[in-house]
């Protein structure tokens, strides 16, 4: 295979259509990964232009400015720099504009012509431009600002040919800085510049440079960052905001070209996005659409994922069945049907609830709804200390926590990003349905408690956990980690229809990520407890063996400290074989009890398993007790493993585990001790 | 420098007020951003800079404003802290 030639980033506003465009001109020849050390999703693609080169192409996060205040942006500078490790310096920049908000979005093409590399830009959305009556003459803006301007409409495949076309000619640096400096600042760049120039004559972009320096990011030659720092200092003894002169400069200059090159604002007559927002940001009818979006989303994952998971669960069964009838009697065999396929398969059996998931985040992130419900929320998650942004990734952790801690990614400040990590494993997941639903049978005979009841004590517990997150959340944020959360600032998109291929790719792109853990971290796990739950191999008799095993063996070392939770040794092996994943304490009891597959079965042993002098060990109150430790503790190894990418250590998922290990002790000692107070 | 946050902000010399006290509907011009630096940063970035036009779209708890060919979302604390002035005409 030939070394791709060049490097293309492309860079552009949040909206403006980047990663559509990025992702028509790549197709599947993308790879995702994160950028080293850091949390920012790095995705790149390989495009052909129209001779068939190949160039490869790095989509950077979505951006307002270059200045770098988030790690996202700090990226952005770096990639662009060529200071990214493995990612080579880029040949040309692909500036994506949304056609109908020029002003705002050439605010970073200015910046952008700074670095001294070739830029493109592609004009993406025309339509949506046109039919605000916004007139577009490409040409006489490229001639303007001194670099190429292709009209592209990306969900519709349309100017990608052009665009393919130009990234194949070898594009001319943007040269001269268009935009009046104001003549306090031009001297000082003018000299910092120069000492630049003086030190590295080969560079380009000696200007882009000074102006980095002067904020005091990125870096240079001495002399270079002595004179900025002299500059900086002497800026702020007169009081002189320089940064926000240069953003009016800027501005200033993008007003007058635009009115020069004769490229009209536009009607501002009202839209659709105007009548819809109307309706889902009013404070009655909007918070009715996001409940009814909720329940539409909640019922499909719990109900239309039911049919895939059960002939993905079907599918396992047979393999299983197919391999007992197959191979013969022996370790490998059981290693394979009871640790491989049911560990593996008892996580793959989640895929379709993470896919429906991210088929309606894509449909709401893409329609531009979901700004909307981050707005919506924006108050009362701020009463916790976070702020609308993290709705989402707490919203995604129902499902299942992994994409809800991949989903903080799109909060900005770090401090409200690692309380949204911490507290978004507490909402209920679906791998806790299965624990719920056979500790609330085993607790009350299913002739006593109706089906509504059994649905009230499910929602109780969502109640229970989704309290305790907002609770903790207003802990973290406001007295543990101080410092205010930063004040609301959201685009909202104009609605557009969602691009199918762009939901598609999500997806697909997620489901690969997924299968590719299911194979890897969660294979070894499973091989692991396999391990545990049957060796050493004293026992003719599974129950026997199991109580023998390494498990027993550390379920009876926890008995003392479970007994005052009414646990015996038991539930320890449950809770033990359980922390790689919480639905395994289903399978595990099974094994206990010697009820393999007969769930009915299961809860009668349950419910006539004793203590030695006789009493019952699944009371009422020690089934609520193993309920609210369930809703607490972190028995998710995965979680644990995205936790520690996510936050780029083991500090943050240390804590994490322990502070819900103690959080679901105390609430079980609790629940066992009041209740026995009351005379439970 | 955090300004209390419900007295209304008057400069010398002109009537300023700040965003949440604008009606709906209705255009300004930004007068002056008084915010930590990096949140002001952000703001000029996103187009309220001083002397840009906004048109507050929607008000209440937290508002909607039109500006640089956008709409962005503000919090109430936020645009407490943008000084505007009615621009001729518009009162």
């Amino acid at each position: 295979m030939s070394q791709p030639k060049r490097w293309v980033a492309v860079v552009g506003n949040p909206n403006a259509g980047k990663s559509t465009l990025f992702n028509a001109l790549t197709g599947l020849r993308q790879r995702v990964a994160n950028y080293p050390g850091v949390t920012v999703e790095k995705r790149t693609g390989t495009a052909y232009t129209l001779h068939g080169e190949a160039v490869e192409l790095v989509d950077l996060p979505g951006l307002y400015s270059l200045s770098p205040r988030s790690p996202d942006e700090e990226i952005a500078r770096k990639v662009l720099r060529g200071e990214s490790p493995g990612i080579p310096k880029p040949d040309v920049i692909l500036c994506v504009v949304d056609a109908s908000n020029l002003e705002r979005n050439l605010f970073l093409v200015t910046q952008v012509m700074e670095l001294g590399i070739p830029v493109l830009v592609a004009l993406n959305m025309v339509d949506v431009a046109e039919a605000r009556g916004i007139r577009l003459r490409p040409e006489e803006l490229g001639q303007r600002m001194g670099v190429k301007f292709i009209p592209t409409q990306a969900h519709r495949g349309k100017g990608l040919v052009e665009l393919r076309a130009a990234l194949g000619q070898k594009l001319a640096d943007p040269g001269e800085r268009r935009w009046v400096m104001p003549p306090q600042l031009a001297t000082a760049v003018g000299q910092i510049a120069a000492a630049w120039r003086d030190a590295r004559p080969a560079e380009l972009g000696a200007e882009g440079r000074a102006l980095e320096l002067l904020a005091g990011s990125g870096e240079g030659p001495e002399g270079a960052k002595k004179l900025a720092l002299a500059w900086r200092e002497r800026f702020r003894e007169q009081a002189y905001d320089w940064s926000a002169a240069v953003v009016q400069a800027r501005y200033t200059y993008l007003q007058e070209m635009l009115g020069q090159a004769g490229v009209g604002p536009g009607h501002g007559k009202m839209t659709w996005t105007d009548r819809i927002d109307a309706l889902v940001l009013n404070p009655v009818a909007g918070w009715a659409a996001l409940a009814g979006i909720l329940m539409l989303l909640f019922t499909s994952i719990f109900s239309v994922a039911a049919y895939p998971m059960e002939w993905i669960d079907a599918g396992f069964s047979a393999l299983g069945e197919w391999v007992q009838g197959t191979m013969p009697a022996g370790l490998f065999r059981d290693l394979l049907v009871d640790g491989v396929l049911a560990g593996v398969g008892g996580v793959v059996i989640f895929l379709p609830q993470i896919l429906i998931l991210f088929f309606f985040l894509g449909l709401l992130e893409d329609s531009g709804y979901l700004a909307r419900a981050a707005f919506l929320l924006d108050r009362v998650m701020h009463r916790v200390g976070l702020s609308g942004k993290s709705f989402i990734p707490l919203l995604s952790s129902y499902a299942c926590a992994i994409p809800g801690i991949m989903a903080t990614r799109t909060v900005e400040d770090p401090k409200d990003r690692l309380t949204t990590i911490l507290v978004a494993p507490l909402m209920s997941c679906s791998a806790r349905i299965p624990v719920y639903t056979t500790l609330i049978a085993a607790a009350v005979p299913a002739a006593v408690m109706p089906s509504w009841g059994k649905a009230g004590a499910m929602l109780g517990l969502y109640a229970l956990g989704t309290g305790t997150a907002f609770a903790l959340a207003w802990l973290f944020r406001k007295k543990m980690l101080g410092g205010g959360s930063p004040p609301l600032i959201l685009e909202l998109p104009p609605y557009r229809r969602p691009s199918v291929r762009t939901v598609a790719l999500r997806m697909w792109e997620r489901a690969v990520i997924f299968i590719r853990r299911a194979g890897t971290v969660i294979l070894a796990l499973s091989i692991l407890l396999w391990f545990l739950c049957n060796f050493p191999q004293s026992a003719e008799d599974p129950s026997e063996r199991l109580a023998q095993s390494f498990a027993g063996q550390i379920g009876h070392a926890l008995e003392p400290v479970l007994k005052p939770l009414g646990f015996d040794w038991r539930i320890g092996i449950g809770l033990v074989a359980s922390l790689a994943a919480r639905e395994v304490f289903v399978s595990t009891m099974s094994i206990v009890y010697h009820s393999e597959g007969e769930e009915e079965g299961l809860i009668q042993a349950m419910r006539s398993a004793a203590w030695p002098d006789g009493s019952l060990i699944y009371t009422p109150l020690t089934c609520l007790a193993l309920l609210v430790f369930y809703v607490y503790a972190l028995q998710c190894l995965s979680t644990v493993a995205v936790a520690r990418r996510e936050t780029g250590g083991w500090k943050w998922p240390a804590f994490m585990m322990a502070y819900m290990a103690g959080l679901a002790y105390a609430g079980a000692w609790l629940v066992q001790t009041v209740g026995r107070a009351l005379g439970g | 420098m955090q300004l209390s946050l419900n007295k209304p902000k008057v400069l010398i010399g002109m009537k300023a007020i700040d965003l949440t006290q604008v009606g709906a509907g209705k255009e300004v011009r930004v007068s002056r951003l008084d915010c930590a630096p990096g949140t002001c940063q952000r703001l000029r970035e996103m187009g309220f800079c001083e002397n840009a036009l906004v048109k507050k779209i929607r008000g209440g708890a937290d508002l909607v404003c039109w500006v640089c060919g956008t709409r962005v979302a503000l919090s109430a604390r936020l645009a407490r802290q943008i000084l505007v002035e009615h621009v001729d005409g518009n009162s």
